[in-house]
């Protein structure tokens, strides 16, 4: 019978949920191999949900936009890094001390020193009208042993690093999961209305719990010279992008159709395979070196 | 984070942005589109009052009160209570238009009477009876301003002559030193040629009026002298002023003519958006095109979900023809 009670104490600890869950994400990360996005070409924006107004804001960017001076020190947003930015990752807590529950889980990223603060306690949103920034401004709430992050008030950012951009405008949820104790799984979210025509889904990263990491520091000043003039927008004109994947005679390493490296909700499913096979395919060549981005 | 931890205690009610798709899921946020006027404080002596038709600044302090802006007529009862709430005993001492739209000034006469200037002395002589005896805050613009909003003498203005700036400057900028901070206020020609910003250095805050619209693309009234490409240019000079902190964000905050509370990156990505769409209308009259070809093929596209109207006072289509208009199309 004691036996019995004592499991029944356990079982009901076990729900507790601060108690259970503030170990889920607490750690220290250490990225493992990313699974990446289609041929990685420059340009190509297959498998990303883009709209019409999101192909052409992404067909106008030129490479010369990341040496605008005040974008130099732009940070990647919190939810790119997390699918594509291969950084190592912190997640630390902040409890309230005499009640000793997680007020907010502080995390930062060391690809280019995001940091974002999940907000655990409840606390109501800012109004539209308050400012954006980077990692927006972000709560959490669990789904089961999954930790569910959502975020406004964001800044526009880039999705990719060759033009498609996430709007101000989008909201942003990730999932985190522990798997088998000591890895951690990260799955993104992006509702966005302006440049997406559906949600954009995404999990490509797994992180690995190493004690043992440390985060560098990444110091950035402003831009006081660059490349690009003061003033200036680099762009390309509507039918003059210069990326290789805008290219319609450009090879990537697996042939992929032009047509599907304009991307669009399509782009995203299985089925389209079988819609692509009919359309044209530049020529590969055997053991020629790939285009390919970063 | 201070600004996001500030902005619970003075907002309440919630609303959904409209025309959102059903899949394009965003949660509740309070918004400023519920006919009241809603208080967002910036950083130290400057808050900006939200609803009122454009954004008003407010900066509060042991002078007194300063206003960049002062909304739509309607709504003046409504400021007047939130100044009164975010300095209680404060009085009105300088109201700053930093154009003329009537959603910037519509407010100037019943905010002005309300406040008193320190004049440089009390007129005694009873045959001095002009607007300067009266007990009111003094309105400071650029000088174009006071002549689009006055009338010739045997004319009359659409606005009450208690609406027009009383205090103009026709240089580069004109300073203030109020509530113990050095403030310019600068003249940035962009929708028309009598713009103005106010930087508030120590604060440092920027108040720039229609120079940035985070509602629509730029009101460029080029019967006023505005141009898209002094647009660029102001909007350049605002990127000048500013300085971001840490990881490109904060820093110097902006205050925009409409929508959200800014930093220097959400400027250039907005000065990006100018460039890109004057760009393409140039290239368009470059190669000969008309008015109706170059809106055919569409060169505000990508931002129309974000900035564009196709209904209102200041549709997509006004604006494409501004800019043509002002880079030289016929």
């Amino acid at each position: 019978m004691k036996r019995i009670v004592l499991l029944i104490i356990l079982v009901a600890l076990s729900e507790l949920p601060m108690l259970a869950q503030t170990d889920v994400i607490t750690g220290m990360w250490r990225p493992l191999g990313r699974n990446e996005d289609g041929s990685g070409m420059d340009g190509d924006y297959a498998g990303l949900p883009l709209s019409a107004a999101g192909r052409l804001r992404a067909q106008s960017w030129a490479p010369e936009n990341f040496d605008v001076p005040e974008f130099v020190c732009r940070p990647h947003a919190w939810d790119f890094s997390l699918e594509a930015g291969a950084a190592q990752m912190r997640m630390a807590p902040e409890i309230d001390d005499p009640t000793q529950t997680v007020v907010a889980y502080h995390g930062r990223l060391s690809m280019r020193e995001q940091e974002t603060t999940i907000w655990m306690d409840g606390r109501p949103r800012p109004p539209d009208y308050a400012i954006h920034t980077w990692s927006g401004f972000a709560t959490g709430e669990w789904d089961g042993d999954v930790l569910v992050e959502t975020v406004t008030h964001l800044k526009e950012n880039y999705i990719r690093r060759w033009g498609p951009m996430r709007s101000d405008d989008a909201t942003v949820r990730i999932r985190y999961k522990r798997l088998n104790n000591n890895y951690l799984r990260a799955t993104v979210i992006i509702y966005d209305p302006i440049y997406m025509a559906e949600p954009y889904v995404r999990t490509s990263l797994i992180w690995a719990l190493d004690p043992n990491l440390i985060l560098p520091p990444y110091p950035c000043e402003e831009a006081t010279e660059s490349v690009v003039e003061h003033g200036t927008v680099p762009h390309y004109l509507p039918g003059k992008n210069l990326l290789p994947a805008q290219n319609r005679n450009e090879n990537d390493e697996f042939g992929t159709p032009y047509e599907a490296r304009l991307g669009g909700p399509e782009t995203m499913y299985p089925e389209y395979i079988k819609k692509m096979q009919p359309f044209p395919r530049p020529n590969v060549k055997k053991g020629a070196p790939a285009e390919r981005g970063q | 984070m201070v600004l996001f931890a500030l902005a619970p205690i003075v907002h309440t009610q919630t609303a959904q942005p409209p025309n959102r798709p059903a899949w394009a899921w965003k949660p509740a946020l309070p918004a400023a589109n519920d006919g009241q006027v809603h208080i967002l404080p910036v950083r130290g002596r400057v808050s900006m009052l939200v609803g009122a038709g454009g954004n008003i600044t407010v900066s509060a302090g042991s002078d007194g009160v300063l206003v960049v802006d002062t909304g739509a007529a309607a709504m003046s009862d409504k400021v007047l209570a939130a100044i009164k709430s975010v300095a209680p005993r404060g009085v009105i001492r300088y109201v700053v238009n930093t154009d003329e739209r009537d959603d910037f000034t519509g407010g100037n006469e019943k905010i002005a009477l309300a406040g008193n200037t320190i004049r440089f002395r009390v007129a005694t002589d009873p045959r001095v009876s002009d607007a300067l005896a009266k007990d009111r805050a003094s309105i400071i613009s650029f000088v174009s301003v006071l002549e689009r909003m006055s009338a010739p003498t045997g004319q009359k203005s659409k606005h009450p002559e208690d609406a027009w700036p009383d205090d103009t400057y026709s240089s580069a900028q004109k300073k203030l030193y109020f509530n113990d901070e050095p403030v310019l206020i600068m003249h940035v020609p962009s929708t028309t040629d009598g713009n103005s910003i106010v930087h508030f250095r120590l604060d440092d805050v920027v108040s720039v009026g229609d120079l940035v619209d985070m509602t629509s693309y730029p009101y460029i009234d080029l019967k006023a002298g505005g141009s898209i490409n002094q647009v660029l240019e102001g909007l350049n000079r605002l990127l000048e002023i500013t300085v971001p902190d840490t990881k490109t964000e904060l820093g110097t905050l902006v205050i925009p003519g409409r929508g959200r509370l800014l930093d220097q990156s959400d400027v250039a990505y907005y000065r990006e958006m100018i460039g890109i769409i004057r760009d393409r209308i140039q290239d368009g009259i470059k190669r000969g095109q008309t008015l109706a070809q170059i809106k055919a093929e569409k060169p505000t596209l990508d931002y129309d979900p974000r900035f564009g109207h196709t209904t209102g006072a200041w549709t997509t289509d006004m604006f494409i023809e501004a800019a043509y208009r002002s880079l030289g199309g016929k």
